[in-house]
């Protein structure tokens, strides 16, 4: 089970607590202390979880979340019917390292980071990584507009009442728009990206993931 | 501690120990600066400190500055609320915002200073209430104290004489007052008796629940979360953060503690005041929503409408808002549909709803396209003037100005979907002449067609889970209910003294105190307890004359108490 020496090993634990650890990292305990108790406010927002900006959308924060070996979180058996029509299911994709974005034409990092995404499906298309998109509170023809704009070629399962992010809510739960997670062939989320992907933070974790004995 | 304390030199009040009499007082600083007093040490001074943090007037300090320091979240821009007025404040005020940016006056709630004083707020009243709590707790398991040797002091006394031996005498009086409920102690030749702890008890409530008040806010704030959600009609949303357009979350809170839940919205209607003074005024709005808990429950059918929010899973959905969402088709330059669907405007007045909105178009060809304009629900032209004359779609109408060039959403900072960032963009020279629903606009040079296809309605969603609301309202009444126990109990004492008289009767003195007079009756109780206590003594040996009665120096209240019984045979 041993790991690979590129992975970016940010944050060995489960996402939140990850988060968390850099958070007491920055300041002394006391300050932790407080920091948990101006909550009692009611005014504060938590670092941890998404900003909310009054864009009309929670957007990604940035931050990538590695899932330590031990216990990756498995993801769930989601399925449904993609922009063009077609059934298109997780299981199905079972033995290829799946990469699963979250996005919406509308979307300012989603557009930012989409041509990142179409490239790194291109070249990791024969080398058993399959792409998937969910595409989330949009209409059909501006999704179809922003693939065709962007090239592509990858199918979005279509979820426009956002059903595919509630069926990861117990795992882990995309905490704003974009989240793209890396899914090993096993079928267990191995890393999580919130906010615009990289092309050389995606392909490292891709990478990686690949690596990874099945 | 200091007060207490005797100075040793002075030997006049040697007399009775632990009391200070008005002849050294005067002297003690002297005495004390005299004395080889160990100096304040670093615990001395914690002592003081915290003394100070937990008097009433610094809690009350606090509370003020609490108060005094949310100002400048209501009159500032905040970064949690509005990021956008606070970006519009840095360009108004360039130099002096970065200086109210460093004093935290953007995120006044998140500010270190307001958690300065809100944590010392809640140290200094839980270092006011928990030892008070153990000091009423003491107080609430207190023995009566002893009985004054002159029992013709108290406020109210009575007396009578009895030929029972003295012992047999205070065992009737204690029988009678035990058989009241009062607590009893006894001694050598005298009874103390003391009911009323309640009071203490209703006390002792009325702090812990004052805690618990605290404590349940802070876990509310812990684990509760706000968010809001815009919802078009025939549209429907999961309770899921990339799903919510705002989302504050409380600090233990995170994405994978929402309650899982769907929400369809069938039909909206809203009924308007049509005639009159209040023309145009909302009378009534109904939202039918299918609403299920989980993925994969039913759905479930509901109304919802204001102030009639919708409870699920422990979540309370509030009808905040509603308007109208224009649906418009765009056709690019190369002839593909590139935008087909509705775009929620803000109305901007309320007489006629008269909404604004956006509309982005990031992926018409040869170039981004973007509009901005009104929707009028009822247009009207009042002298070349466009206005919406009612809130109802009558006549609806939109009126837009065009746009070209880069929108700005191919990189950068995520955008407002209300606001057009228009640094990149030319402005088309089409007159923005209103489209009634199902009429187009051409764009010039080949830009494209947008169609104004017709119209949707909107309602927008609060979304609020305080799992402290309901401690929070069991600890108030319960500190209403100690409060009010405390008000209307009285804690009272008797005291009874029997010692052998002048002849071979037995003196019987009785003597009561209340020790808050602000609730009256005592007097009465008294004139009934003391002649319980004399009939019982009598009682047993009925043969004996009428007793002389001798009131004391208290009221006249005792006279009946021993006529009583003479009364009754």
């Amino acid at each position: 089970m041993s790991r690979p020496p590129r992975c970016p090993r940010r944050h060995p634990r489960h996402a939140v607590i990850g988060i968390r650890l850099t958070r007491a990292r920055r300041g002394a305990a006391a300050a932790a202390a407080i920091l948990a108790l101006t909550a009692c406010g009611g005014g504060a927002i938590a670092q941890s979880t998404p900003a909310s900006n009054g864009q009309s959308f929670v957007s990604g924060t940035g931050g990538t979340t590695v899932f330590g070996s031990r216990n990756p979180p498995h993801a769930p058996p989601v399925s449904g019917t993609t922009l063009t029509g077609a059934k298109l299911s997780l299981a199905r994709l079972h033995g290829h390292v799946v990469v699963m974005n979250f996005w919406g034409s509308w979307c300012t990092p989603c557009r930012a980071e989409a041509p990142a995404l179409a490239a790194l499906a291109r070249s990791f298309g024969h080398a058993g990584v399959a792409f998937m998109g969910v595409d989330i509170r949009d209409t059909t023809t501006s999704a179809e507009a922003f693939q065709r704009d962007f090239k592509i070629t990858y199918p979005s399962l279509n979820d426009p009442g956002g059903l595919i992010a509630l069926d990861f809510r117990s795992t882990v739960p995309p905490a704003g728009i974009p989240t793209t997670l890396v899914i090993s062939r096993t079928g267990r989320i191995t890393a999580r990206v919130i906010g615009e992907v990289s092309y050389t933070g995606l392909r490292d974790l891709i990478s990686t993931t690949l690596a990874q004995p099945s | 501690m200091t007060g207490v304390r005797v100075p040793s030199g002075t030997p006049p009040a040697a007399g009775p120990p632990a009391q200070q009499g008005p002849g050294p007082e005067p002297e003690t600083p002297r005495e004390t600066a005299a004395s080889p007093r160990p100096p304040l040490g670093a615990w001395g001074w914690a002592r003081w400190a915290w003394r100070q943090l937990t008097s009433m007037r610094t809690a009350l300090v606090l509370l003020f500055l609490l108060a005094v320091a949310s100002v400048p979240g209501s009159v500032l821009p905040q970064q949690g609320i509005d990021p956008q007025a606070v970006q519009q404040y840095y360009a108004a005020h360039p130099s002096l915002a970065p200086l109210l940016a460093r004093l935290s006056l953007f995120n006044v709630f998140a500010a270190p200073w307001f958690a300065a004083i809100y944590l010392l707020l809640f140290a200094s009243l839980a270092g006011c209430v928990i030892p008070r709590t153990f000091r009423l707790a003491g107080s609430a398991r207190q023995q009566p104290p002893r009985a004054p040797a002159n029992l013709s002091r108290l406020p109210l006394t009575a007396r009578y004489e009895t030929a029972l031996a003295p012992d047999q005498a205070l065992a009737a009086a204690a029988a009678v007052l035990s058989g009241k409920r009062f607590r009893l102690r006894t001694g050598d030749g005298w009874v103390a008796a003391e009911k009323g702890y309640l009071r203490e008890a209703g006390n002792l409530l009325f702090h812990l629940a004052l805690l618990g008040v605290l404590v349940a806010v802070c876990v509310g704030g812990m684990f509760g979360y706000k968010a809001n959600r815009l919802l078009v009609v025939g549209d429907s949303f999961a309770n899921t953060a990339t799903d919510l357009d705002a989302f504050h979350p409380g600090r233990a809170v995170s994405a994978a503690d929402l309650q899982p839940f769907t929400i369809t919205l069938d039909r909206f209607e809203a009924s308007y005041v049509s005639s009159g003074a209040l023309r145009g005024q909302p009378s009534r709005f109904d939202a039918l929503i299918r609403y299920s808990p989980q993925p994969g429950a039913p759905m479930r059918g509901y109304q919802l409408r204001v102030n009639h929010p919708l409870a699920v899973d422990g979540v309370r959905v509030f009808l905040i808002g509603h308007g109208y969402a224009p649906v418009f088709r765009v056709t690019d330059g190369t002839g593909r549909v590139v935008f087909d669907g509705p775009v929620p405007f803000i109305a901007v007045e309320q007489a006629g709803l008269t909404s604004e909105g956006v509309i982005k178009v990031p992926d018409a060809h040869p170039q981004q396209l973007g509009f901005a304009g009104v929707f009028l629900p009822t247009a009207v032209d009042v002298n070349g003037k466009l206005g919406s004359a009612f809130p109802a779609p009558l006549n609806p109408a939109v009126s837009l100005v065009s746009y070209a060039g880069n929108l700005g959403m191919n990189s950068g900072p995520a955008q407002s979907v209300y606001q057009l960032d228009t640094t990149g963009l030319r402005q088309l020279p089409i007159s923005p002449r209103p489209l009634a629903p199902g009429q187009s606009m051409k764009l010039p040079d080949g830009d494209g067609t947008l169609t104004f296809t017709g119209y949707r309605q909107w309602i927008s969603l609060a979304i609020t889970y305080d799992p402290g609301t309901l401690p929070v309202l069991i600890a108030g009444m319960t500190a209403l209910a100690g409060l009010l126990l405390s008000f209307f109990v009285r804690r009272r004492r008797m005291f009874v003294r029997a010692g052998q008289g002048a002849g071979a009767h037995t003196v019987v003195d009785v003597g009561g105190l209340a020790r808050s007079d602000a609730a009256g009756g005592f007097e009465t109780e008294f004139t009934s307890l003391a002649g319980e206590i004399s009939s019982a003594c009598q009682g047993s040996e009925p043969a004996v004359g009428a007793p002389g009665a001798a009131p004391g120096p208290g009221p006249d209240s005792a006279v009946p108490a021993v006529d009583d019984p003479t009364g009754e045979e």
